[in-house]
C-alpha cells in the first residue's frame, strides 16, 4: 500500500523531475561549452511565461492533438513507473509520437509537414531497436512486467551489448544532434510543433520532460535490482548524451536510417541471438 | 495565487527577422548568443518561430520583398510582444535609404518599441536594447490586464459606432 503511494506521488511529480533534468541539461550543456548557461529552474521559467501568452489556436483538433500527446506520454511514464509491460509501454510511447505526427500534418505548414515526416521516419530508425530490446528482456527474465525486472540480476551484465544498441538509439529517440532531424530548429524551427502556441506549445514542451523522464527510466531498468547500478547508468547516459550532441553535426534522415538499420538494429539483434542461445 | 509577471521576464525568447540587411548586424546578433556574452544565460533563446516568441529582433532596412513577411511574422505572434529595431537601416533605412528597391525603416510598417544604433550594432548594445525591451514588455502585459470604461459616448457616424474615435479612459483600481 506505502510502496503505491509513494509510485504514485513519483508519477504525479514526474513532470516536475523531467522539468529539473531539462535544467540541469541546459546548464551541463552551457557549461560544456565554456558558457554560464540559464539557472536550473528556467524550464519552468519559460512554463510560467507561455502560461501567459495570449492564446491562438490553428484549429481545434490540432490544439487536442497536442495536449493528448502529453496525456499519452504521461500515461506511458506512468505504466513504466507502476512496473506494467514494458511492449505496452513501448507501445503508448509511439502513440505519443503518432498523436504528434497527427497533429503536424493536420496544419498547412509545410515545416510542420517536413517535421512530421521526419518524426514518423525516426520511429522507423528507433522502434525496431526497442521491440528487440524488449524481447531480450523477455529472454532473459521470462516476462514482460517491469516489475520482474527489478527482482532480478542487472540487466547489463546479461545483454550489454542491448545496453550498447539503446545508448546508440538514445540521441534518436530525445531528437539529440546528430540525429535530430525531426526537430532541427535551424533548419525547420521545430517541426512538427512549429504552430503550437501559448498553452498548447507548452503542453508540448512539458511532455519534452517527459520524455527525459521516460528514457531515463529504460536506463534505469538495466541497472535490475541493484539501483546504484542503475543511477550511474543513468548520470552517464546522461553526460554521454549531452556530449554528443555538442560535439557532432547533424547527419540527414537517410544517414540517421542507414546507421539505424546497418549499425544499431545488428547489435541489438546479435544481442538477443546471443540471451536466446544461452 | 501564483505570480505569472515575475516570470515573464525570465525568458524572453527571441525571434530574429532579417529584413534584407547586409548581414552586419545579424553576426552580432549571434555573437550574443555566442559564448563570450551569452545571452542564454538570461532565458533568452533564438526560437526562430513566430508563435512562440515575445521579441521580434529585425536587422535591416525594408525591401519591397520583405514588407508583406515582416507584417505577417509580425501578426503571427501572440500578444505580449515587443519589436526592436538592431541597427540604422532598420531604425531608418540606413545608408540603402533612398535606393529604388528599399522601403525605408521598420516602424512605417509595424509598431517599434526599441531602436538600437550603430552600423553594425554591438552586442552590448542589443543587450541594452533587450533589458529595455523587457521592461515595456512588462508595460505592454499590465495595459493588457486593465480594464477600460468608457468616458462618454461612442462618436457614432452614419449609424454605426466608429471604434477608432472612441474615447475611453483607463482607470484600474477604481472599477475593479
Amino acid at each position: 500500500m506505502q510502496s503505491i503511494i509513494i509510485l504514485s506521488i513519483l508519477v504525479l511529480l514526474a513532470p516536475v523531475i523531467g522539468g529539473i533534468v531539462y535544467g540541469i541539461e541546459r546548464k551541463v550543456k552551457a557549461r560544456m561549452q565554456n558558457r554560464m548557461g540559464p539557472s536550473i529552474w528556467q524550464p519552468f521559467y519559460d512554463f510560467m511565461k507561455l502560461a501567459d501568452k495570449r492564446l491562438i489556436m490553428v484549429h481545434s483538433t490540432h490544439a487536442f492533438l497536442g495536449i493528448m500527446h502529453f496525456v499519452s506520454i504521461w500515461v506511458a511514464v506512468a505504466v513504466l513507473i507502476f512496473g506494467g509491460d514494458l511492449i505496452l509501454v513501448i507501445f503508448l510511447h509511439l502513440l505519443s509520437t503518432a498523436l504528434l505526427i497527427m497533429g503536424g500534418f493536420s496544419t498547412r505548414s509545410i515545416f510542420s509537414h517536413i517535421g512530421a515526416n521526419r518524426s514518423a521516419i525516426s520511429i522507423l530508425a528507433y522502434e525496431p531497436v526497442l521491440i528487440i530490446i524488449a524481447v531480450s528482456v523477455y529472454a532473459v527474465n521470462g516476462s514482460f512486467q517491469i516489475s520482474s525486472i527489478f527482482q532480478h540480476d542487472p540487466l547489463l551484465y546479461k545483454m550489454p551489448l542491448a545496453f550498447i544498441a539503446l545508448l546508440l538509439i538514445l540521441p534518436i529517440k530525445l531528437k539529440k544532434s546528430p540525429f535530430d532531424v525531426a526537430e532541427a530548429h535551424q533548419e525547420i524551427a521545430g517541426g512538427a510543433e512549429i504552430e503550437y502556441s501559448g498553452i498548447f506549445f507548452e503542453a508540448l514542451y512539458t511532455a519534452k520532460w517527459l520524455d527525459y523522464i521516460f528514457v531515463y527510466a529504460l536506463v534505469f531498468l538495466f541497472g535490475g535490482s541493484n539501483y546504484l547500478l542503475g543511477a550511474g547508468l543513468v548520470i552517464g547516459t546522461f553526460f554521454y548524451v549531452n556530449a554528443l550532441d555538442n560535439s557532432s553535426a547533424r547527419v540527414d534522415y537517410r544517414q540517421m536510417l542507414k546507421f539505424s538499420y546497418f549499425v544499431a538494429l545488428p547489435v541489438a539483434f546479435i544481442s538477443l541471438l546471443i540471451t536466446l542461445f544461452n | 495565487m501564483l505570480e505569472l509577471k515575475k516570470f515573464r521576464k525570465k525568458s524572453p525568447w527571441i525571434l530574429h527577422f532579417n529584413a534584407g540587411g547586409c548581414n552586419g548586424c545579424d553576426i552580432e546578433i549571434l555573437a550574443c548568443l555566442a559564448p563570450k556574452y551569452d545571452i542564454e544565460r538570461f532565458g533568452m533563446i533564438n526560437t526562430g518561430n513566430p508563435k512562440q516568441s515575445d521579441i521580434l529582433l529585425i536587422t535591416g532596412p525594408v525591401t519591397k520583398r520583405t514588407r508583406e513577411r515582416l507584417v505577417e511574422v509580425y501578426n503571427q505572434m501572440p500578444e505580449p510582444k515587443v519589436v526592436v529595431c538592431c541597427g540604422s537601416c532598420a531604425s531608418t533605412g540606413g545608408i540603402f535609404r533612398g535606393m529604388y528597391n528599399i522601403e525605408g525603416g521598420v516602424d512605417q510598417f509595424i509598431p517599434v518599441d526599441v531602436y538600437v544604433a550603430g552600423c553594425a550594432c554591438r552586442p552590448e548594445q542589443i543587450i541594452d536594447g533587450v533589458v529595455v525591451a523587457l521592461g515595456i514588455l512588462e508595460e505592454k502585459t499590465k495595459d493588457i490586464e486593465k480594464t477600460i470604461r468608457l468616458a462618454n459616448e461612442p462618436v457614432t457616424e452614419d449609424g454605426q459606432v466608429n471604434r477608432r474615435k472612441m474615447p475611453a479612459e483607463y482607470n484600474i483600481e477604481k472599477t475593479v
